[in-house]
């Protein structure tokens, strides 16, 4: 559920109340006091979050928990010189402290030379479907419900063990900005990360996430990690070299990830990208078409607009391997001589859903092609050697399956892939039919992914 | 602290006038400055304050967790029924939890600065990064991507809990971290690194960054410069304290977390290739010992007691070779029949505690690094790292040096690029045969849980031989 909020509130934040209600006032009032001081560009955002987790492992739950946050965050700029914070309390007092430490925090800072302005409104807002879903919002309870169906879901597949989360939370947020922007917002989430346990080798991980609680599908999840592990058993140590390795959506989403974040102009200034100077180049295999877009519906990291207000927006990343754009904010845009992709990130611009277009193939079909391979369900602790080259390493864990002319052979295990995130890209032979939407430690930008099919893929393993 | 203490004591009041059978509650409040510096332009500067409280409480056998940054009692109390609430429900599929026995503890106990950081001006503070942007320059190597970032930190917390410990804690913490790119013709290499303390300002002036980022650079670019592949045979390695510090963090610190080992975090963080019937048994050779501290003074992970109330002490966890102690928290203690060892932290009031290292550290041998080199006829020393890695079981490792050298006739020779080591814990533990006495103390911020919480630690130890190993 999302709105415009169109009529502006003039009173001070000195009203009794200090709940969420008075966010809005709190944020004018703000940005009256911050632009009478000397103030250039001032946006607040302020939010409140109530979310509840059920913790569980060894088919119980640990721990249930319980949160709720108020946050003011603040931006300003005065002469160039750019301050941030974030204050917990929506009080008057808090408001005020933070207007007097924020003007003697601009007076010691530096200018950032760089530094090219924020978005200038009003801008209209669409209503992106769902995005909110008060069954999600009153759930009271019944989350213990959907955990146990999921629990008892996986024991039927065979699963001994399970550990994971189960996550639940509604947020409302309203940002204000001192350039003609105000924009309202309240969204709901559920999250589920499931992992299934056989025995101790063999084992496999699923996540789902949803905006709207008919979508949310942790029973299926569930299933499917159990069955992952039940054809994990008794794996045999595997052997390094090159494989065509065909990934599940969740470990090809981690690349996906990283990928992403590489297109952020920040990044590429930073030299923690392997995309400088590529925009019109071939990145990736022709059958890659990545987008990123903010105003997915149902898209978990969707929302009405990017950090300065700018409505979210489609961006096309990759069209047939070939590289479009960078992500940027107002600032980095004009820097750049070239328009806000609505990405901010006010320092650095960021993905909200990436998206990887969907080929023609299922997975049997996939498994066909491939003589020797292997096929990776999950990655974990992928780390950069070097991020303008690409050069980086990851671990399968959970099932993983070796592929022998056209057939599956069985669980392996202990082997490392040692490679490059552009030839990975590069290398790109099929793009499953199958989608997913993942998020979760090891992918920390929601993705929606089919499963892909990677030639040539470098696997190490202990040498010693 | 600015928030009324008072609060700690009306929720534990309340929580146990609504059913819990246990409550204790984490008061907190940290103010904390940030500064960055990319390619010599500062970026945002930004300053925060965080306050709010964590309650747990245990309803029917089953542990609920609550917290809330409005520190009014009606919303405190709203948000503990509503756990209770939940916590009750979730009883009948939930695990039915024991604490280890521990006594009540009544404490007050700070970290001094001598320079304090709320003295210091933000230019004072970003005058830190520009003294190392000099540095660079200094260099005229070619540094294209050099980015900076310094943050303070101060906490105050007050532990309450059902069974009377009442606890208050000040703690001051700084953080330095650099990410650079360096150039030498088609070859790059990107380093980073961190330094933490707790402490006031001088603990940032100890450390003489430009003096160690010149180093760093001139070491990294005559490898870019003059780097050979590294010896396809088997070799003795001698590896720097850096490399020391990420091996017993990784291949000893996580896998003895308890949690891990009795399946708790099985989800995300994994497992542990550790059981509980390897306590005892020897994983390494008699020159590995090895420990996990939160009491070292000015170290980043530095407490006093632990976020259940626990008075915090050294754990042996690997001594001449042989498995020691698990670092539990009161409810793995339970589990296994042992008392808690004062393990239990969480990164905030909003975090459950959970199983953490503090300091985890391989104690020095008598060696000095020099004679460590001395004793090997063909290898390589491994000075630092840039990329590493760790299966979830903690059993097989990956990490790829950036400044290395060749040892020929115990005396170091040309540089080798990129050496890497991919080796299993119990080859690696059992391959060390010699620890130097030049221990350092380095410092991370240790990823574990979810949501996730990213905790200030120290790893560290001398420079070590490995004999005899394979590198790619």
């Amino acid at each position: 559920m999302t709105k415009a909020r169109t009529k502006r509130r003039s009173t001070s934040p000195a009203r009794k109340s200090e709940t969420r209600e008075e966010a809005p006032f709190i944020a004018e009032y703000l940005i009256r006091k911050l632009k009478r001081g000397g103030a250039d560009d001032v946006i607040v955002n302020a939010t409140t979050e109530e979310a509840t987790q059920l913790k569980f492992s060894n088919n119980v739950i640990n721990t249930t928990k319980t949160w709720h946050n108020d946050k003011i965050d603040v931006f300003v700029s005065i002469e160039k010189k750019l301050v941030a914070t974030s204050i917990k309390e929506l009080t008057g007092k808090a408001a005020d402290d933070v207007v007097n430490k924020m003007f003697k925090f601009v007076k010691a800072a530096l200018p950032t030379k760089e530094y090219k302005g924020v978005a200038e409104g009003p801008y209209k807002y669409k209503n992106i479907p769902d995005t909110y879903d008060k069954a999600i919002e009153n759930l009271d309870g019944t989350n213990v419900d959907i955990l146990n169906a999921c629990i008892n879901a996986a024991k039927k597949n065979k699963a001994k063990r399970l550990a994971g989360v189960l996550e639940t939370s509604v947020t409302n947020s309203y940002l204000l900005t001192s350039n003609n922007v105000e924009v309202e917002e309240k969204g709901t989430k559920a999250y589920f990360s499931i992992r299934a346990f056989v025995d101790k080798y063999a084992s496999g991980h699923q996540v789902c996430n949803s905006r709207v609680l008919k979508k949310f599908k942790p029973e299926t999840s569930a299933e499917k990690a159990a069955i992952i592990a039940k054809q994990a058993v008794n794996p045999k140590h595997g052997e390094p070299g090159n494989y065509d390795v065909i990934f599940s959506p969740l470990p090809f989403s981690n690349f996906l990830a990283s990928f992403g974040e590489a297109t952020s102009i920040f990044n590429v200034e930073s030299k923690l990208s392997c995309l400088a100077n590529k925009i019109g180049k071939r990145v990736a295999s022709s059958k890659v078409n990545l987008v990123d877009d903010g105003s997915l519906p149902n898209g978990f990291g969707t929302s009405l607009s990017d950090d300065e207000g700018v409505p979210t927006q489609r961006n096309i990343l990759v069209d047939k391997g070939v590289l479009k754009t960078y992500l940027h904010n107002t600032s980095t845009a004009k820097k750049h001589k070239t328009t806000t992709t609505a990405n901010a990130g006010l320092v650095s611009p960021s993905p909200f859903n990436l998206v990887l277009e969907k080929g023609n193939f299922n997975k049997e079909e996939m498994i066909k092609q491939v003589k020797r391979g292997l096929i990776v369900t999950n990655v974990w602790y992928t780390r950069f050697q070097n991020y303008e080259s690409g050069d980086f390493s990851t671990i399968p864990r959970d099932g993983m399956f070796l592929i022998e002319n056209g057939k599956v052979k069985g669980a392996v295990k202990e082997l490392r892939i040692s490679d490059n995130l552009l030839r990975i890209m590069q290398n790109v032979a099929a793009v499953g039919k199958d989608q997913e939407a993942t998020f979760g430690w090891e992918v920390e930008i929601p993705t929606v992914t089919p499963p892909v099919l990677v030639k040539d893929v470098r696997v190490t393993k202990s040498s010693n | 602290m600015d928030i009324d203490l008072d609060l700690a004591e009306f929720v534990i009041d309340y929580a146990k006038k609504i059913g819990a059978s246990y409550a204790d509650a984490r008061l907190e409040s940290t103010a904390a400055n940030g500064f960055v510096l990319k390619n010599g332009i500062p970026q945002i500067s930004g300053f925060d304050r965080a306050k709010g409280i964590g309650v747990r409480v245990v309803i029917k056998g089953t542990l609920g967790f609550a917290s809330t940054n409005d520190l009014s009692k009606e919303s405190v109390k709203r948000v503990v029924e509503k756990a209770a609430k939940l916590t009750g429900y979730a009883s009948k599929i939930g695990e039915k939890v024991k604490f280890s026995d521990v006594e009540a503890h009544v404490a007050n106990y700070k970290v001094k600065q001598k320079i304090k950081l709320a003295d210091l001006e933000p230019k004072d503070k970003l005058k830190v990064l520009f003294d190392a942007e000099k540095a660079m320059k200094s260099t005229k190597a070619k540094v294209p991507g050099r980015f900076f970032s310094l943050g303070d930190f101060y906490t105050e917390k007050y532990f309450v809990n059902s069974e009377g410990s009442k606890i208050l804690s000040s703690i001051p913490r700084t953080d330095f971290w650099y990410f650079i790119t360096i150039e030498h013709g088609a070859r790059t290499a990107q380093r980073y690194w961190q330094y933490g303390d707790s402490g006031g300002f001088e603990t940032i002036y100890k450390h003489n960054f430009p003096k160690l980022l010149k180093e760093e650079v001139l070491g990294t670019k005559k490898n870019l410069e003059k780097g050979v592949k590294p010896p396809k045979e088997n070799v003795d390695v001698v590896i720097g304290p850096q490399i020391t510090g990420i091996m017993v963090h990784e291949s000893v610190g996580h896998p003895y977390e308890a949690d891990r080992v009795l399946g708790r975090e099985a989800a995300q963080a994994g497992e542990s290739f550790l059981t509980l019937n390897m306590l005892g048994t020897r994983i390494g050779s008699g020159a590995v010992n090895i420990v996990d501290d939160p009491t070292l003074p000015g170290s980043f992970g530095y407490y006093l007691y632990d976020d259940e109330g626990v008075k915090a002490k050294e754990r042996w966890l690997i001594k001449k070779g042989v498995i020691g102690d698990l670092l539990h928290n009161r409810e793995t203690a339970a589990i296994v029949g042992h008392k808690s060892n004062a393990a239990a932290r969480a990164t905030g009031y909003d975090r459950e505690p959970i199983v953490r290292m503090a300091n985890t550290v391989f104690k020095p041998g008598s060696y000095k690094e020099e004679e460590l080199i001395e004793g090997v006829t063909n290898g390589v020393f491994i000075k630092n790292f840039m990329e590493w890695n760790i299966d979830d079981k903690r059993l097989n490792a990956k990490y790829t040096g950036a400044e290395a050298y060749m040892i020929r006739n115990g005396r170091l020779a040309e540089p080798v690029l990129k050496p890497t080591i991919e080796i299993s814990t119990p080859k690696l533990w059992d391959s060390v045969d010699a620890a130097g006495k030049n221990i350092e103390y380095h410092s991370g911020t240790c990823g574990k849980a979810e949501p996730m919480q990213a905790i200030p630690v120290w790893f560290g130890g001398p420079s070590l031989r490995i004999k005899n190993i394979k590198l790619k």
